[in-house]
């Protein structure tokens, strides 16, 4: 009898084991499941190389990105193109002073430009103006407002008005010397050289241009009979609307 | 001798197999649960900033362009971080007295970068390139949410690999016209369908096998 039920008893033993097997899976699996949502190992999220903005632990200022040794010229931006480059002519007269006057609302108004070419030194096209609308509504909108009257949503906040590019002053003003203001900034407008590059500076001028053309169109077009470089006919749907509040 | 189970161990057992299978399944389900889960995905967490900036005021209610702080996002990987200058162009003086701009004139000042906390950190074994994206139809706010609406930014999406692999499987039911890629007010219904595939032809979007090969993320 004892011995009949044998085969029980080895089953039961059998049926222990593979239990046991079992537990020792779930609980492997749970254990591999937890640590692998917990990830334990970053190393390929968190490679030891630098991106751009990450931290470095190696430099003394905490950035990686480092600047370039001073007088290093890359190659090709030589920057030979003086009037390119700086809205200014070949030989300028630096003993030459700006003669500023002072409006009411304290900005330093400049009345006359030495030094500053007035030809734009790139082709005059449509694509250069519709970049310059572009560029224009990023990085000049905020303050010079969207015709440039100065009413951008910086000044309404309270930053000083910046002078209308809609007056005789500005208007006959050479192109140079709105992109030696964006290149070096004037009064409290700061230099916008680090966001916007030479070539969409230029760009910038066109608009302002076609901006001054479209706000007065009679008295630019009578004051350019001559056909000024600068000059480009008033474009559609640019006119005073969305200036205001 | 006695039995050695009762009887009620017949069921015991059949529960116990029909529970091992529910706890395996109840197990599998929970991990893939938990590893879409904000808490190992890091969505709609807000960050402490060592400057409490408002993009909801800078964008919501200023209107400033995306670009006019994130300038390089039109030609390289990197969105681009605005240096210290960026803040001061208005903050010379508007708010210039404020003690939450702290912060922001102690690193002027002393010429250091802000150290912002990443929000969206992706993966380094991924490529990633935002020039490419936005020349190609994908806009701000279909990647970071309502970028205008939030007080301090938060991850809009999960940035696993499924997220990705949706839109470059059919790319044209996320692209907008790319005059609207910095619009936060855009909606996807703005486009049907039809005009949806005519901008994906127009914008020269790559084949789904292209787009979903290996190599086009991880090189």
């Amino acid at each position: 009898m004892l011995k009949n039920s044998l085969p029980g008893v080895v089953r039961i033993d059998d049926k222990g084991k593979s239990m046991n097997r079992a537990i020792c899976l779930a609980f492997l699996f749970v254990t591999s499941v937890l640590l692998s949502a917990c990830g334990i190992r970053s190393d390929m999220q968190d490679q030891p190389r630098y991106k751009a903005y990450k931290k470095s632990d190696f430099f003394s200022d905490g950035r990686s990105s480092r600047d370039f040794v001073a007088g290093t010229v890359p190659r090709g931006q030589l920057k030979e193109n003086k009037a390119f480059y700086t809205g200014k002519i070949d030989n300028p007269d630096v003993n030459a002073q700006p003669v500023t006057t002072t409006d009411a609302s304290g900005n330093t108004l400049v009345t006359s430009f030495p030094n500053a070419i007035d030809e734009f030194p790139v082709p005059v096209t449509k694509e250069l103006i519709d970049r310059g609308q572009d560029r224009y509504n990023i990085y000049c909108i905020v303050c010079h407002g969207p015709v440039g009257n100065g009413d951008g949503m910086i000044v309404r906040r309270g930053f000083s008005k910046p002078p209308t590019y809609h007056d005789e002053r500005l208007r006959n003003a050479p192109v140079g010397h709105f992109f030696d203001v964006i290149s070096n900034g004037w009064g409290k407008m700061n230099s916008y050289a680090y966001v916007v590059q030479p070539a969409d500076r230029w760009a910038i001028v066109a608009y302002i241009r076609a901006l001054q053309v479209s706000q007065n169109p009679d008295e630019v077009l009578k004051a350019n009979s001559k056909a000024e470089p600068g000059s480009v006919p008033p474009k559609s749907g640019e006119t005073t609307h969305g200036g205001k509040p | 001798m006695a039995q050695f189970f009762n009887k009620s161990a017949n069921n015991i057992a059949r529960i116990s197999i029909l529970a091992g299978v529910v706890l395996v399944a109840t197990a599998g389900f929970s991990f893939t649960q938990l590893a879409r889960s904000s808490y190992l995905t890091g969505r709609y967490m807000e960050k402490q900033q060592p400057v409490q900036f408002s993009h909801k005021h800078h964008v919501g209610d200023d209107g400033i362009d995306c670009r006019y702080c994130h300038s390089t996002v039109e030609t390289t990987a990197s969105a681009g971080m605005p240096p210290t200058q960026t803040c001061m162009n208005c903050h010379s003086q508007i708010w210039a007295d404020s003690p939450y701009l702290e912060p922001v004139k102690a690193s002027f000042r002393e010429n250091k970068p802000i150290l912002w906390e990443r929000v969206h950190d992706l993966p380094e074994y991924t490529y990633f390139n935002h020039s490419i994206h936005v020349a190609k139809g994908v806009g701000c706010s279909t990647c970071h949410g309502q970028i205008d609406d939030m007080p301090a930014v938060y991850q809009e999406n999960t940035l696993q690999m499924e997220w990705c692999l949706a839109c470059h499987r059919a790319p044209e039911e996320f692209i907008r016209p790319k005059s609207e890629i910095y619009n936060m007010k855009w909606k996807n219904s703005d486009l049907d369908s039809k005009e949806r595939l005519e901008l994906k032809a127009s914008l020269k979007i790559r084949s789904k096998e292209m787009m979903t090969s290996c190599s086009t993320c991880h090189r």
